[in-house]
This record gives structure tokens, C-alpha cells and sequence, in this order.
């Protein structure tokens, strides 16, 4: 656990299906590429949308099938992105420079100093103490420690590399091994997915795709969204459906018979109190890493009374970047700079496809596609209620689509806001309750970069992955929509269920 | 005293009643294959007094100026040109109720192709033609809506919308500049609505031959047949 690492290694191709995948990926993303390419121009398409449109499918494909890594996807999408003419060198250079980018940056140093001081390592075992000795109590402890995690460490994949090795300690415990998976193990690995990816919704920092969405709320719909404001809102939509599905899992979807109910190995939370208490008491690299963490936290809860307090805003980067600088500060810090793993390739990666996502945009791509999408409907003039349900359908299932938040997120989220003004809606209405489905990615193995290594776990197949997932998502659904007619109306974020715009 | 303050509220409501309205100002410019594009503007008067009326023009040398449609006896001449065109309308009577002014005229090669001198780097490749519109309302009467619907020559679509101003505000739909067909042509329209005394508005699409090279076509069958040869041992069967 202390040796957290994000492999930049490609994946190999496990089975028959996943080997020809590969192979016929890279002529499919031609292929795609080419058809769309040549199709007739659309009556509200311009050229560079098109070939805009041409190039993500392209890179969609690939993003998928990875004929190669991720990152050298990301890297051909950009340049295809300047030889199409659908985005200027500029353009596409500066994604680089994005806040969003800078955060992940430096949220990847923070979780370094975490792990170095083993501080998330003493939490995990403390809170498996805890709740450990029943299988249902077992698994509550993974939805608690999870929900501790989310706000502290905003890298799902840190966060699911950092819990693995608890997970399969204790799916052991209870008789479920790789060779031998039973149900226990099957809610334990899913579960964590599912926790892993919804409690990043619980703060909008919980992940960069959060952040995306509230900048584009801001730009494009003219609303600010404050740490507070998100957090009213997503945390108690994802933790209800947690714990939701903490029961659902274990009485309706994978069954745990009684005797499965109890540890099935000795020496099982043995072992966890072993190693818990050969950590000792909280070490000083320890406590300073709690300081400096909660002084992050703290700016990052209280941006709202930045003005106020220091007549400038520290941005959630900013936050971050100040905690970096503490963290790498020679003598006094905790990290020297080559002890922080930055996954230069998950940047590399995020940032083509953000520089996708953003030509589909610019180029009016992603406006034209979602608009015939919703268009096809016409919602005008019907109660907001039915819009704001189809549109929290459409974005929280579309997930099974894409394999990036990011994109989804730069897709979506500028449509629903043009939508909701060209429906009369204020854009935050739709907008807001549509961001907190960004991080739901739970549906199939290649939704999110968790869901890739839970899966290699073997405990659990893709359909028992699509069961738990879509289980999850249609409980989301039914939860934001019953908050949209309630606990959102209250707090002022959208109208009556029945109003119609004028 | 009395009496004068009752003068001035009359004169203030006379000329409210009299006060000029525009609420709608539409211009459709239609391109032609020679280079050359045919505009009818399309402007409600609402309120308006006798004499002179004073439209900005948002095109700087318009030729063959008709007036299509109007209330008998009113005259149309383009006015002083400076950078910005004007057109002057002679009402002989006062309108109390909304009327249709229709005019048409001629625009001399409005899409340009963007030349470099020797050395230089180009803006837009070869093919490539802008076309460029901008509005000023320099007259005291504001506008209701101002839109300006392109229809592009034949042959011809956008590449992409390069200019489309002012940025939209919080409170508007978007888009500023709309891609469509009207009239079975690709066309691009802007719209700006309450444009007061001093607004401006303006657009720039460029665009290409409708027909793209076929030169991906083929860099995508290579590179696609490369691939699928050298990487075989992919799916090949192993041997034991």
C-alpha cells in the first residue's frame, strides 16, 4: 500500500476478444473517422465541426479498443486536431496550461505526502476496526472510508489503488479469493466502484470533471457555484444512494448467505489489527500532513469568504498549489520532489482529451449533436419537471458511452446550458442537478480508470458490473429527480416541477 | 408658470407619440457563384414622423439602391459616406401604424480571399474565401432585432464561424452567429437584438470548397492496411 503507484506501462490484452478489439480498433477508428469525414456537410455543421466530430470518434474508438495507450491517443487526437484545421495550435496547446490540469497536478503530490506519511494507510485500517466484524458492517466500513477519502484525495484511481489491497484483505477474510469469488466479494469490489466513483460528487473537488462543469456553469451560464453550494446538493444525492445500494447489493443483487455473513478465515481482522497497531501513534510527518491537509481543506471549504478575508480568491488550484509548496518545502516539508508520483501520462492524457472535448465545442459539434439529440424531443413548453428528468436520464446513462468524465462533461454541460436558456430555464436549474451525475461512472469495467483495476480483481464479471451499475444510476435518477421536486426547489436551484417557461 | 410646465408635458408627449421605432431590421444577402450577392433589406417602422429618416447601412458600397416596398411617395438615396453607409428616407406622411420598408441592392464581391505578400505566412489556405459583416447603429433610434441572414454561394460551405460579435450575454441564447439552410443554401445568420445608438455587431465565416480532398481517404486506407499487416501476431494463434 505504501508503494502506490500509476503504471504508465500499456495494458496488456488479456483475453481473445480484448486482443482483436485492439487489432481492429485502429482501422475502426479509421474507418469512423473517414465515414463521418465524407459524410454530406449538416445544414448546422460547419467543416471544422465535422472534422472536429471526425477526430474525437476517432480517439473514442481508440480510447476504448487502445490499439495504444491512452496517452499516445490523446496525442494523435491533437494533432489531427491542428491537420483538420478544427483547432488552432494555440488552442490546443494551452489545454495544458488548464486550471484543471494544474490541480490534478498537484492533487497527485498531495496524495504522494498521504501515502509517504501512511497516514491514509492508518485510516483505512482504523476505520476496518471499526465496523469489520460483520460482512454488511465490513462493507459499511468501505462506503465510510471511501466517503472519508473522496474529499481528501481527489484522484479515483489513487484512491481505489490506495483501498485494493484492504479490499482483497478483507473480501479473503469473508472466503472470497480470485480462484474462488463468492457474492461477499462481489458487493465488496462493486460497491467500492461505485463508492469510489459517486462520493467524488460529494464536493465539487472531488473530481477535475466537477471542476470543468462549475467553470462552465460560470462562463457560459453565468453562475457561480460555490464549494457549499455543490456540496448541499451532491452529498446527500450520493450517500443516500450509497447506503442505498449498500442494501440492495447484499438482499437483492448478490445475495450473502448467513454463514457468508461471518469471517471465513482466522486471523483475518487479526491481521488488520496487527498491522494497525504496528503503526504505533500518529507519527510528527503524520501530523504534519494532517495540518497541511486541513489547511487545504479548509481554503478549499471557505472560497466563498475569500474576499472578505484576504481581498483575493484562492482558487481550489491555488489551495492546492500552497499546500505543493508546504509539502516540497526543503527541511520542512514532507516530500522531496521525486518522491511525488505525478502521472505525467494521465495529463498527457487528460489534456487531448480535453483538447478534444473543448474543439467540439468551439466548433459548435457537440452543440449541434446533443441539440438534435434533445431536439428530436421538444421540450419547449413542456413542465420543467419532464426536462429536467430527461435530462438527468440522458446524462447520467451516457456515461456507457464515453470512457473519459471529462469529455462528457465538456459535451453535455454547455448543451444542457444552451438548452435551458433556449427552453426559458435558468441554465443552474439543469446545469447543477446534470454536473452531479459527471462522476456516476459505473455501468461497464471501461467506464473510468477504477473500474479497470476493481476489475482485474476477477471477483466479478461485466454483467454483474452492469447489474450493480445500472442499478446505481437508475437509484440516482429516482434520487435527483425526487430532489429536483423538493430539496432543490427549496434551496432555490430549480423551479416548481409543474411550471412551464414562458 | 402653470401653464408653461403644461406646454412641456404636452411637447414630451408629442414626442413620445412621435417617437421613431425600429422594431425589426433584416438583411438578406444571397452570393452568387461569380462572386457577386444580391440583398433585400427588410425594415418595420413603427411610429415615425414626416421627412427624414436615417438608417445605418451595415455594407459600404452598395450598388443599383431600389426601394421594393414602401408608403406612396416616400424617396430612398444612399447617404454621405464616410466609412459607414447610411440610406435616407423621404416620408412625405407621418406613420402612426407599423410599415414595411423593403429595399434591395447590390454588394461587389463580398467574400474575399486573403492575400499574402511574398515571405509572408498565410491566414487561410488556398480555396479558402472570408466573408466579413459588420453594423454600426449611428442613428438616435434604436433597433428591436438586427439580423443578417448569409446565404452562401453554391459549391461552398463554412469552415467555421471566425468572428461573431459582441460575445453573448448572460441572459441571451446563443448562438450570436447560427449556421442553417435557407432556401435549399448553407447559410449563416446574426442576430443581435436591442442595438441602441453606438452598438455594434458583426461576423466573420470562412469558407471552403464543399468538396474535401481526398487525400485522408486515402492516408487512412494506408495507414489502416499497415497496421493490420504488421500488427497480426496480435490475434494470430499461438503455438504450443
Amino acid at each position: 500500500m505504501e508503494k502506490m503507484t500509476l503504471s504508465s506501462k500499456a495494458r496488456e490484452a488479456q483475453s481473445a476478444n480484448e486482443r482483436w478489439m485492439r487489432y481492429l480498433g485502429f482501422p475502426g477508428g479509421i474507418l469512423l473517422f473517414l465515414v463521418i469525414l465524407y459524410l454530406p456537410a449538416g445544414a448546422g455543421a460547419s467543416a471544422s465541426a465535422q472534422a472536429g466530430a471526425a477526430c474525437f470518434a476517432l480517439a473514442l474508438v481508440w480510447w476504448v479498443t487502445e490499439p495504444f495507450p491512452t496517452y499516445v491517443t490523446s496525442l494523435v487526437l491533437m494533432f489531427l486536431l491542428l491537420v483538420t484545421r478544427t483547432s488552432n495550435a494555440k488552442a490546443i496547446m494551452d489545454v495544458l496550461g488548464m486550471e484543471v490540469i494544474w490541480l490534478n497536478l498537484l492533487a497527485f503530490i498531495l496524495s504522494s505526502m498521504l501515502v509517504k506519511t501512511r497516514l491514509a494507510k492508518r485510516m483505512a485500517l482504523w476505520l476496518v476496526l471499526r465496523f469489520g466484524h460483520k460482512a454488511s458492517w465490513a462493507l459499511l466500513a468501505f462506503v465510510v472510508l471511501q466517503l472519508v477519502l473522496a474529499p481528501l484525495i481527489p484522484a479515483t484511481a489513487a484512491r481505489c489503488v490506495m483501498t485494493l489491497p484492504l479490499m482483497i484483505v478483507v473480501a479473503t477474510i469473508y472466503g472470497s479469493t480470485e480462484a474462488t469469488p463468492n457474492n461477499f466479494g462481489k458487493n465488496m469490489m462493486l460497491l467500492n466502484l461505485g463508492c469510489i466513483s459517486v462520493l467524488s460528487s460529494v464536493t465539487m473537488t472531488g473530481s477535475s470533471a466537477n471542476l470543468i462543469a462549475v467553470g462552465l456553469i460560470q462562463n457560459m451560464g453565468g453562475h457561480r457555484v460555490y464549494y457549499m453550494d455543490w456540496m448541499m446538493l451532491g452529498a446527500p444525492v450520493a450517500i443516500v444512494t450509497m447506503l442505498l445500494m449498500w442494501i440492495l447489493g447484499q438482499k437483492l443483487l448478490f445475495r450473502i448467505k448467513p454463514e457468508e455473513q461471518v469471517p471465513q478465515l482466522e486471523g483475518g481482522l487479526g491481521l488488520v489489527r496487527e498491522q494497525y497497531e504496528s503503526m504505533g501513534p500518529l507519527s510528527f510527518q503524520e501530523k504534519k500532513a494532517i495540518a497541511i491537509f486541513g489547511m487545504v481543506l479548509f481554503l478549499w471549504m471557505t472560497d466563498i469568504f475569500h474576499m472578505r478575508w484576504f481581498g483575493v480568491e484562492i482558487s481550489a488550484p491555488f489551495a492546492a498549489l500552497l499546500g505543493a509548496v508546504v509539502v516540497l518545502f526543503p527541511r520542512w516539508g514532507i516530500l522531496s520532489w521525486a518522491e511525488a508520483d505525478i502521472p505525467w501520462h494521465l495529463l498527457i492524457f487528460s489534456a487531448g482529451a480535453y483538447a478534444g472535448g473543448l474543439a467540439l465545442d468551439d466548433t459548435g459539434a457537440a452543440e449541434w449533436g446533443v441539440r438534435m439529440l434533445f431536439g428530436g424531443m421538444n421540450l419547449k413548453g413542456v413542465p420543467f419537471g419532464f426536462t429536467y428528468t430527461v435530462v438527468i436520464s440522458v446524462m447520467m446513462y451516457s456515461h456507457l458511452l464515453t470512457t473519459s468524465k471529462t469529455v462528457r462533461t465538456l459535451i453535455m454541460i454547455p448543451i444542457i446550458i444552451t438548452m435551458a436558456k433556449a427552453l426559458g430555464w435558468n441554465p443552474l436549474s439543469l446545469a447543477l442537478p446534470a454536473a452531479l451525475c459527471i462522476d456516476w461512472v459505473v455501468g461497464l469495467p471501461i467506464s473510468g480508470k477504477p473500474n479497470v483495476i476493481l476489475f482485474s480483481t476477477n471477483q466479478y464479471t461485466v454483467g454483474d458490473n452492469f447489474k450493480h451499475g445500472m442499478l446505481t444510476c437508475t437509484i440516482g435518477v429516482i434520487i435527483l429527480v425526487l430532489s429536483g421536486a423538493t430539496w432543490f426547489h427549496w434551496l432555490g436551484i430549480t423551479p416548481a416541477f409543474w411550471a412551464v417557461a414562458p | 408658470m402653470r401653464s408653461l410646465r403644461l406646454g412641456a408635458a404636452l411637447l414630451a408627449a408629442s414626442a413620445l407619440a412621435f417617437a421613431t421605432e425600429l422594431p425589426s431590421y433584416q438583411v438578406r444577402l444571397t452570393a452568387a457563384r461569380d462572386g457577386s450577392a444580391q440583398a433585400m433589406a427588410t425594415v418595420t417602422v413603427g411610429h415615425c414622423p414626416a421627412g427624414l429618416l436615417v438608417l445605418p447601412l451595415g455594407f459600404s458600397a452598395p450598388e443599383d439602391l431600389k426601394l421594393e416596398e414602401a408608403p406612396p411617395g416616400t424617396r430612398l438615396e444612399l447617404g454621405a459616406r464616410d466609412t459607414v453607409s447610411s440610406l435616407r428616407f423621404q416620408l412625405p406622411v407621418a406613420l402612426d401604424a407599423p410599415v414595411t420598408l423593403r429595399f434591395s441592392f447590390r454588394v461587389k464581391q463580398p467574400l474575399q480571399a486573403l492575400k499574402t505578400a511574398p515571405g509572408e505566412k498565410g491566414a487561410l489556405p488556398a480555396g479558402s474565401r472570408l466573408f466579413r459583416h459588420g453594423f454600426v447603429n449611428t442613428q438616435e433610434t434604436p433597433i428591436g432585432v438586427y439580423r443578417l441572414e448569409f446565404l452562401f454561394p453554391e459549391g461552398l460551405i463554412a469552415q467555421a464561424i471566425r468572428e461573431q460579435l459582441p460575445k453573448l450575454e448572460k441572459q441571451e441564447a446563443g448562438p450570436r452567429v447560427l449556421l442553417s439552410v435557407l432556401d435549399g443554401q448553407q447559410a449563416a445568420t446574426l442576430t443581435y437584438a436591442n442595438v441602441h445608438q453606438g452598438d455594434a455587431t458583426s461576423m466573420a465565416v470562412e469558407l471552403v470548397p464543399r468538396q474535401r480532398s481526398l487525400g485522408w481517404l486515402v492516408a487512412g486506407v494506408i495507414l489502416a492496411g499497415l497496421y493490420l499487416f504488421y500488427f497480426r501476431d496480435l490475434v494470430a494463434k499461438k503455438t504450443p
